[in-house]
């Protein structure tokens, strides 16, 4: 009796609030949807992708979503349509492989529009339980609010690890080892700077990284798939501002090196190949295997030399031997970009060692605050380096990362407006073919982020949900104890 | 005599509107944009979800009429009376009865600080409120038990001030002391685990996260206010007897005006005249009452870093900024467009001179650092709407139509923001706009990297590619006659000329 009551219920409040579709005039084009969901790939386990017209002129919007078996899904609302979370599942879980229809109606002004159906796909692989990712203002050298945060990706929810509302500082560079957040590196700028790290689910512990032997604190980590080490660069950061480009800032280095951190012994292995004045070295990250270390180089400038346009970094690697924590003799160049007078930041090779996916950007090393800058797509097994102009748009992509079955890449992007960064995921299958990207769906997503004057930075994969206490993790920032980094040369180089 | 009471009050009340509406209206002023109010459901649910949210959005709520000074000084008036009133209800009758005025008074001391938070004020008047309608309920079990479930209540209301409250209701409980002391534990535990959970430092639990601007101080004048009452409660009864002996008419009025002149004057000693001036030349700026600021640097030279700046803005928007640059005190080079700080006060000024001379990307980063450099990480409807401006006139219509966006969901910035945002994308519109328009004209052609420090060759090449921008030909003057450059002026008249 009681289901009967509330069934009735359910059909009475959704008869209340919906609209039959009538008289409908049949639009041969496909519909503009905000976000734009128009034939994209989607892993079989992520959040229901519900969405706005793009035209805000429409004060209805009514989407039917249909597969092959005759199962449907219909939604209907005044800003946006919102699938249930479950309904949505079962639907994905029934289609694995296979493509949705999706039939899009919008009430205007003269009535109801019924636009040309648009297919999603589904893919058998899935994703990832989360992202973790930074949520700042795209400001300059001031900080206000900001905190390291996850979202779990099949459904909407969001929590904060930790916000800076409980120390005062900065949070940045969060990394995990292959998406494992029982390995963590996290960094706190300010006045209670430190790393916070943790390496096996051990406890958090607060080190002091800069050394009498590096050039700063460390920074952009990246774990070893052994997880015994960690490898960071250290910069000197400096920024300018444009006075007319479309470009706003440049962020540049005046100098940079890369070090590996023994997690195990504590020390920080230095190279002198790996620290030259000549060259600019960053964004240092391990190959699959954890033989080779990947990172970028630029011939530097000399000094006082402002000429950022002139700076290009190249794709490097150097050979690395995880059981001596040593490194090779020969830095060798993957991609040449300086010699098309391009520039290669964030390498990251997918964890099955077939791809390396970078942002290649006219000059300089940060790509964020680039317009042009684009993903790419280098083929391991042939060095053949390829746009993934799929995924790409007219606007900046820049930081990216694989999801731990290197099947799926999340990548930061401003193609919304220009300004705020945007998660977006795109499927990369076995052949290295792209799909479009998706945005990082959302319950009511045009309200969302166009409410949200956050950027979304730094997006890493989490295969599970983040133990981090950030009660203790702020108690741990404000204490002043830090462990300092110990420091070992590499004597062979 | 009681019925004189009222008219106390109301004196109390006048004089407090006075003070903040004649010679305190730029402190509201400055409180008013460093916030930034919106009638939307996610931004209140992020204020009211921390302990002391409805005080705090309630604060903030009226601290949006400081847009209009007087309206705010009536709101201030209004509540500082109210505190007055329930002091006076809670301590009971007697000659004491000027001593109600106190908290009052400690509370206008704690808003002459500008960083003073009005939630701070609205904490303590809604704890006095509920204490006040405690005591009128009926000593038994139901009231032991609305005692256990108003404190945490109220202390999720309004904060850690509500242990005024607890302290109101101590002697209340007699014979019980320790059923009573046992709430008081509980709340303590309770706020053990909560700070556990909640993204504040723990102390902030135990004294208020949202009273004050920096984050990290304590308002000792707020809670003495709010102390002030308990300990006054506390004295009356000591003294009810010897108090109420004698509440006659002349009493009252002497212990009313005794309280008010010693009160008075701690507050007029404690006032800062400077700041306000200060607050007064950032205010005149921000409406470009070029005007109003010549004659006000005329009865009296600004002798301050943002009075300077500004002065030297109006001279250049009037065209006489050479011609009166030596008149004036100056400041050197830094006079003119002083160096940007990291906070959220000194650079705004100059990046009204930076958007007045045409300079819009600078200008427009300079507003971004102030408003992300506000303390307790609130937004400024003055910056949203001035990065809003910078946006449109540099093409990026969806970054300002976000800005705009928000502007709608405010009470005051929500007519400008929807006659803005048909201009987004419409370039004969923004052609045909006088502001809008010019500034586009004046800005720079020609793309460098510049850094903190505003150089001469940054006016020259703004002035040279638009000799039309009087305000740089005037602020390239003014540099080569403050660092003694005359060949560089010599040069400058002369291409200026043949052009």
């Amino acid at each position: 009796m009681k289901k009967i009551l509330y069934a009735l219920f359910a059909i009475l409040a959704f008869s209340a609030c919906t609209e039959a579709v009538s008289d409908a005039r049949q639009e041969a084009s496909l519909p503009r949807i905000y976000p734009d969901y128009l034939g994209v790939t989607i892993p079989v386990n992520i959040a229901p992708l519900c969405f706005s017209m793009a035209d805000e002129g429409a004060s209805r919007i009514e989407a039917v979503i249909s597969d092959n078996q005759g199962n449907s899904l219909r939604s209907q609302g005044k800003e946006s349509v919102n699938f249930g979370i479950s309904d949505w599942r079962k639907l994905l879980s029934q289609n694995q492989g296979d493509s949705l229809g999706v039939t899009v109606s919008a009430k205007f002004a003269d009535g109801w529009r019924t636009y040309r159906p648009f297919p999603i796909y589904v893919s058998p692989d899935s994703i990832d339980y989360g992202i973790c990712y930074r949520l700042i203002e795209p400001g300059y050298e001031v900080w206000s609010k900001m905190g390291i945060y996850e979202r779990t990706l099949s459904s909407f929810d969001e929590r904060p690890l930790i916000e800076n509302t409980q120390f005062e500082g900065c949070v940045n560079c969060h990394s995990f080892n292959r998406g494992n957040p029982a390995d963590l590196s996290l960094h706190i700028r300010g006045p209670h700077g430190a790393t916070l790290l943790r390496h096996n689910g051990s406890p958090l512990t607060a080190y002091n990284t800069k050394t009498d032997h590096s050039l700063g604190f460390c920074v952009y980590p990246y774990w070893h798939p052994s997880g015994r080490y960690i490898a960071y660069s250290t910069n000197a950061t400096s920024q300018l501002f444009h006075s007319a480009d479309s470009n706003r800032i440049e962020v540049f280095d005046t100098a940079s090196d890369l070090q590996v951190y023994d997690v195990e012994k504590n020390e920080l292995l230095l190279s002198p190949l790996l620290k030259q004045d000549s060259v600019y070295e960053t964004f240092p990250v391990f190959s699959a295997d954890g033989r080779s270390l990947y990172f970028c180089a630029a011939s530097a400038l000399p000094e006082g030399s402002h000429q950022l346009d002139s700076i290009h970094y190249n794709l490097c690697r150097i050979d690395f031997d995880p059981a001596t924590g040593s490194f090779g003799s020969l830095i060798e160049t993957i991609v040449d970009a300086a010699s098309q007078s391009k520039s290669v930041s964030f390498p990251r090779p997918s964890y099955d060692g077939r791809f390396l996916c970078y942002t290649l950007s006219d000059y300089g090393q940060f790509s964020i605050w680039h317009h042009e800058a684009d993903l790419y797509l280098l083929n391991l097994s042939t060095g053949e380096s390829l746009p993934m102009t799929e995924a790409n748009s007219d606007d900046t992509e820049s930081f990216h990362n694989w999801s731990s079955n290197s099947r799926w890449m999340v990548f930061s992007s401003r193609r919304d407006d220009g300004l705020f960064t945007r998660p977006y995921f795109c499927h990369i299958d076995a052949e290295g073919a792209v799909s479009k990207a998706f945005m990082l769906p959302q319950r009511h997503p045009r309200r969302f982020y166009q409410d949200r004057f956050l950027s979304f930075n730094v997006p890493e994969f989490v295969v599970s949900p983040v133990r981090f206490d950030g009660h203790k993790a702020s108690r741990i920032i404000n204490d002043e104890s830090r462990t300092n980094f110990g420091v070992r040369y590499d004597n062979e180089n | 005599m009681k019925s004189f009471r009222p008219i106390y009050t109301l004196l109390f009340g006048v004089a407090a509107v006075f003070f903040f509406g004649l010679a305190y209206p730029h402190h509201l002023h400055y409180q008013e944009q460093y916030q930034l109010f919106l009638f939307d459901s996610a931004y209140v649910w992020e204020i009211v979800r921390l302990p002391g949210g409805v005080a705090d959005l309630l604060g903030r709520f009226c601290t949006q009429f400081f847009l209009f000074a007087w309206v705010g000084a009536l709101i201030i008036g209004v509540l500082l009376s109210g505190v007055q009133l329930l002091t006076s209800r809670l301590m009971g009758k007697g000659w004491l009865y000027g001593l109600s005025f106190v908290p009052s008074f400690l509370l206008w001391l704690f808003l002459l600080d500008e960083n003073a938070l009005l939630g701070g004020v609205w904490a303590v008047l809604l704890t006095l409120l509920a204490s006040w309608d405690f005591d009128r309920l009926p000593s038994g079990w139901l009231r032991r038990v609305l005692l256990v479930v108003a404190i945490p209540i109220l202390y999720w209301m309004v904060g850690p001030v509500c242990v005024v409250f607890f302290l109101l209701q101590a002697p209340r409980p007699k014979g019980s002391a320790v059923w009573y002391y046992g709430v008081f534990v509980l709340l303590a535990v309770l706020l053990i685990i909560l700070s556990h959970h909640l993204p504040v430092p723990t102390e902030r639990l135990w004294f208020g996260i949202h009273y004050y601007r920096y984050p990290t101080v304590t308002p000792v004048l707020l809670w003495a206010a709010a102390l002030s009452v308990f300990v006054l409660t506390l004295i009356a009864r000591a003294c009810h007897k010897w108090a109420n002996a004698s509440s006659g008419f002349v009493v009252t009025l002497c212990s009313f005006l005794l309280v008010s002149i010693a009160m008075g004057c701690l507050v007029w000693k404690n006032s800062n005249f400077k700041a306000e001036k200060v607050m007064q030349y950032d205010f005149m700026a921000r409406h470009q009452q070029w005007n109003r600021i010549l004659a006000t640097i005329k009865a009296e030279k600004p002798n301050n870093q943002i009075g300077v700046t500004v002065q030297n803005l109006a001279l250049a928007m009037r065209g006489v900024l050479v011609d009166h640059l030596f008149d004036y005190n100056q400041n050197g080079i830094a006079g003119l467009l002083p160096d940007v700080e990291s906070d959220a006060t000194s650079p705004l000024p100059t990046a009204e001179a930076f958007y007045q001379l045409g300079m819009i990307a600078v200008a427009q980063r300079t507003v971004f650092e102030a408003q992300e450099a506000i303390l307790d990480f609130q937004k400024s409807g003055r910056c949203y709407k001035r990065l809003a401006q910078t946006n449109l006139i540099l093409g990026n219509y969806e970054v300002a139509r976000k800005y705009l966006k928000a502007l709608q969901k405010t009470l005051f910035y929500r007519d400008w923001a929807n006659e803005t945002l048909p201009l987004l994308g419409d370039e004969e519109a923004i052609a045909l706009h006088h502001e809008y328009r010019s500034l586009r004209h004046s800005t720079y052609d020609e793309d460098f990297f510049f850094s903190d420090h505003v150089t001469p060759e940054m006016l020259e090449s703004l002035f040279f590619s638009n000799t039309d921008n009087r305000v740089a030909y005037e602020y390239l003057r003014a540099y080569y006659l403050l660092t003694g450059d005359r060949e560089s002026y010599a040069k400058l008249l002369l291409r200026s000329v043949e052009q």
